[in-house]
């Protein structure tokens, strides 16, 4: 072998058994100290695991603490995945004890909302004897675990179910916005009601345990836990008394209806549906909202079965999910008549001593009107036109907003006192309704030329809105608040139902503070005729309710009502019912209306006659059909 | 010299004198890091298991016992001795590569390359090995450094035969290795450059052909692709990559200390013990550590390019730069794939993977380099 060449071979040999060292010196340098603490905290992560377990969410207390919506702790049988891996026959003895089928728990199982590092809860509710059973035979049930957990619980039941809404489980569009609040898949949310307005302080503090895995995932131990807190609690406006007085009185009242013959259709009323709202005038509280038909909420716990939920959404049941105090949207008929008053007095159109010959008929262009089943009234102020309500000194107010183009004075008046607009009250899904005008019926006859032809307003029209009917629609709601805003003088409450949030021992976190709207000027010489008026439909022997206030101690306890029954072809008609009491220092505003019931006088009034008398501690009887003139 | 021959023979004590102490106290120093980071990557999983602890770290010993024993016959023997040998040990490592593809040999992962020997498994690769170092050098000193044509391929003929076989298995790994070995020796060993330029550009065009003609098999067509992007899919092949750079690169400059690395203990890197245990001394050794076992192997390389240079004769030479070649190869490739600069491959890191054949190769290997070093004055 020539040695030059050799030798300089194996420097060749030699230079390149450096450099590789060189590399694997300077990439580990690189690794380990210039990018070490980054793949450090990678290390970290790799082998803690955070497991979320969401904490019981807090209680729905009426205004003097009473349960509406609690927690219950029931049992349930958990099962480890890891276990279950290794020896899936346990799942063949867990089937025939929990009476549920192999492949139901497997799929239980798979469930992917549940942490792959904590058992998954196989069965819910499970009898004690059962727990004890599996404790006794734990190696024939190895894996498999007895736990606690809390639950919504209704102590009352469906009462009040519509303004509680219920929990479920949070779905992708709920999640999405939520995710930097610490909400992950299978966390429970409120989805409606004021489960779902009060969710950020219902909701608590989850318990966050942090657990060491090795590669596999199996879980060595804890590294900590941070424990639950729960939800704070919300106080309502709610009384629990008046909200069971309110329910029970409008199904009463709609049972009754349905006792009752419909000349028009020749029928008997269908009377499917309903709604109370008791608010309190001062600050808008709300002591009672009441929608029927309700719902079970009981069967939102765990997660709704898919039929029980299409039963709730088919249209032969009425809609319950529908919270038809915020919800429904019904024309006002008569009960618009407050508006139409106060407009035409505000604006100088008529005085409190004006007074019109109702014969009955009115005439507009070669168009005639009647009042409802014929009625001649005679002379008649405001006052009197509103206690026996004459269609036909209204129809004259409307028309007299309207030489050439109508002005808007009775609109902006009835949206001034909370007709056809939006509440912002607390609860979700809230509907607006509508004041008809020129405006409105352009922007629907754009909107959809085939269901309204006309795109033009008449002075017929403006007539129409005068006693509350046409494209006019209100919220049960909004009618209770129209009348307590006149009861109070003025003041547009947006009507709440939270009174505070208070820890569980009942601390206060939060009060909820009644919210002015707006202020609607109510001059004595505006206020008085029409409060007259609305007196006199209860105590006055030709008012349209004093049949169904008959016996009432109006001496003690002076209310202010006005009927009204809407027309609402093809169904028959919707009878509404506004009150508010007692008149001198009004403390409670009432709006009862009742769809497919007939006469507001005969059928809702009533309804709210029974609430005063519960209020009042008077004796209850169940509501009839009382006698009283139609309006 | 006949004399000084015959001396030598009835005194074999003599050469003792000459014992590399360096190479020996580095080789010893691995060996030591290695059943000190057997037994912490497998420690926690045993326990977990239930089962012994220390049963890998047994078993290494074991292997380093039975390799401690060929490397002092392999040093007992005067190399030229061994070098008559070499037609017979050539000739029977391409028999067991044959045997191991019939049904005697036993399949894992898809490659036929072990034989099942009760509780242990042999793996005639890795004997071949050395075999190859053995014949390259033996035949590139009898061609006295001049390789014509012919000479070049009759030198890569004996190459190909045992690396046609292990391609068969298919250890792409271990093949490589062959490669290395290869174009060492025949560095040193004689052919010119233009021979090596050639040789360069076939190898290429193989590289690029069994990457293309699906030679490689699935799984190492992943490990490849998850080398040259790792972020692509952290959960399939690159997963391996990931866990062993975090643990690595956990380890900082000074470790996380002994037993301590959460990387090591919860089993995060898979074959942790075996192909990955660099990534065992980063985490808990830290840069210092690591360093340190680089520099061992360092001392080793030095050691052997050394003895190279001194060796009374070709054959010395050749066989030291074929071990270099090897162990060279070997550890870049697996210390580099821990830490992303060179694929995942199969291949052990030498003296420090668990593992019987590798261990034992290894030794005879290291062995030899200091036969050549006590015989260096002939």
């Amino acid at each position: 072998m020539s040695q030059e060449p050799s030798r300089l071979r194996m420097a060749v040999l030699g230079v390149v058994v450096l450099s590789l060292f060189a590399t694997m010196l300077a990439r580990l340098w690189f690794l380990q100290v210039l990018s070490g603490p980054s793949y450090r905290t990678e290390a970290q992560q790799n082998r803690v695991r955070i497991v979320v377990t969401e904490a019981p969410r807090g209680r729905i207390l009426d205004r003097q603490g009473r349960v509406l919506v609690g927690n219950r702790v029931v049992s349930a049988v958990v099962v480890s995945r890891e276990v279950i891996a290794d020896k899936p026959e346990v799942l063949g003895r867990l089937s025939p004890l929990l009476g549920v089928s192999q492949p139901e728990l497997e799929r239980r199982m798979a469930d992917e909302r549940f942490s792959p590092f904590k058992p998954v809860p196989v069965a819910d509710d499970v009898p004690k004897e059962k727990l004890i059973h599996i404790r006794e035979h734990q190696a024939e049930f190895e894996g498999v675990e007895g736990i606690q957990l809390t639950q919504r619980f209704y102590p009352n039941g469906s009462t009040a179910t519509h303004v509680l809404g219920y929990v479920g489980e949070i779905n992708d569009k709920e999640l999405e916005p939520r995710k930097a609040d610490g909400y992950k898949a299978g966390d429970t949310i409120g989805k409606s009601g004021l489960e779902l307005t009060y969710e950020e302080d219902l909701r608590g503090e989850p318990e966050i345990e942090k657990l060491e895995v090795d590669a596999e995932g199996r879980v060595l131990r804890s590294l900590g836990r941070q424990p639950a807190v729960q939800g704070n609690d919300v106080r309502l406006t709610i009384d629990l008394d008046v909200q069971k007085l309110a329910e029970e009185s409008l199904v009463q009242g709609l049972e009754s209806a349905r006792d009752t013959y419909d000349p028009d259709q020749a029928k008997r009323f269908i009377a499917p549906a309903g709604s109370v709202v008791v608010l309190d005038p001062r600050d808008g509280a709300v002591l009672a909202m009441a929608s029927f038909p309700w719902y079970d909420p009981t069967e939102f716990v765990n997660g709704i079965k898919e039929s029980t939920f299409r039963q709730l959404n088919d249209p032969s049941g009425s809609y319950p999910l529908t919270n038809r105090a915020i919800q429904g949207l019904y024309a006002p008929a008569s009960t618009f008549k407050l508006a139409t008053s106060v407009a035409a007095l505000e604006e100088g159109l008529i005085n409190p001593t004006y007074t019109l010959d109702d014969t009955g008929i009115f005439r507009i262009g070669n168009e005639t009107r009647r009042n409802a089943q014929g009625a001649r009234f005679g002379p008649v102020n405001v006052s009197r036109a509103l206690t026996v309500s004459s269609d036909v000194f209204f129809y004259d107010l409307g028309a007299r907003f309207c030489p050439g183009d109508c002005r808007t004075g009775i609109q902006d008046t009835a949206r001034a006192l909370g007709l056809g607009t939006s509440t912002e009250m607390e609860l979700p899904f809230e509907a607006d309704g509508r004041v008809a005008d020129a405006e409105s019926r352009k922007r629907l006859h754009e909107a959809s030329p085939e269901a309204f032809p006309e795109g033009e307003w008449f002075t017929g029209d403006n007539v129409n809105v005068a006693i509350g009917q046409g494209e006019t629609v209100v919220t049960p709601v909004q009618l209770a608040t129209a009348y307590a805003t006149f009861a109070n003088g003025g003041t547009v409450y947006s009507p709440h139902l939270g009174g505070a949030v208070q820890t569980t021992q009942g601390a206060e976190v939060r009060r909820v503070e009644p919210r002015a709207l707006r202020r609607i000027d109510l001059a004595p010489s505006v206020r008085s005729p029409v409060l007259r008026g609305l007196e006199g439909v209860v105590t006055d022997p030709k008012g349209t309710a004093f049949g169904a206030f008959a016996g009432f101690p109006h001496d003690q306890f002076r209310v202010a009502a006005k009927t009204g029954t809407a027309q609402a072809p093809p169904k028959q008609d919707t009878a509404l019912f506004a009150a508010f009491g007692p008149t001198e220092d009004p403390r409670y505003a009432i709006s009862v209306v009742m769809e497919e019931s007939g006469f507001g006088a005969s059928s809702a009034a009533p309804v709210a006659r029974r609430i005063f008398d519960g209020i009042l501690g008077l004796p209850l009887t169940s509501v009839v059909t009382a006698p009283g003139g139609p309006d | 010299m006949v004399a000084a021959r015959g001396q030598r023979r009835r005194n074999p004590v003599a050469a003792w004198r000459h014992v590399d102490l360096l190479m020996v106290a580095a080789t010893a120093g691995i060996l030591a890091i290695s059943l000190l980071m057997i037994y912490s990557s497998t420690r926690q999983r045993q326990i977990q298991a239930g089962l012994d602890p220390a049963f890998f770290v047994k078993r290494q010993a074991l292997f380093l016992g039975l390799g401690l024993v060929g490397l002092l016959l392999v040093t007992l023997l005067d190399y030229e001795t061994i070098r008559n040998a070499v037609p017979v040990l050539y000739g029977a490592s391409l028999l067991v590569l044959l045997l191991v593809l019939t049904p005697l040999g036993t399949e894992r992962r898809g490659t036929q390359a072990w034989f099942q020997l009760g509780p242990f498994q042999f793996e005639p690769s890795e004997i071949a090995k050395v075999a190859l170092i053995l014949t390259l050098a033996a035949y590139c000193a009898v061609r006295r450094g001049e390789l014509d044509t012919v000479g070049l391929v009759t030198a890569l003929g004996l190459a190909a035969a045992p690396l046609l076989l292990i391609y068969l298995q298919p250890d792409v790994g271990t093949g490589m290795v062959f490669v290395a070995v290869v174009m060492g020796v025949l560095l040193v060993g004689g052919a010119s450059m233009r021979q090596i330029g050639l040789l360069t550009l076939l190898g290429l065009t193989a590289i690029v052909a069994v990457l293309q003609l699906g030679v490689l098999e699935d799984y190492q067509r992943d490990r490849l692709a998850a080398f040259l992007d790792p972020k692509e899919d952290v959960q399939r092949s690159a997963y391996n990559l990931n866990q062993s750079k975090i643990a690595i690169a956990a380890g900082g400059l000074g470790g996380r200390g002994l037993f301590q690395g959460t990387q090591t203990n919860l089993s995060f890197v898979p074959e942790q013990h075996t192909d990955f245990i660099f990534t065992a001394v980063g985490e808990e050794l830290g840069f210092a550590g690591g360093a340190t076992l680089l520099g061992l192997f360092g001392l080793v390389m030095w050691r052997t390019w050394r003895t190279a240079a001194e060796a009374k004769d070709d054959f010395g030479r050749l066989l030291c730069v074929g071990v270099l070649s090897m162990l060279v190869f070997q550890v870049f490739e697996n210390v580099g794939m821990t830490m992303g600069i060179t694929p995942i491959a199969g291949i052990p890191l030498p003296l420090m993977s668990y593992g019987g054949s590798a261990t034992v190769a290894t030794l005879l290997a290291v062995g030899l380099v200091l036969n050549v070093h006590m015989r260096r004055f002939g």
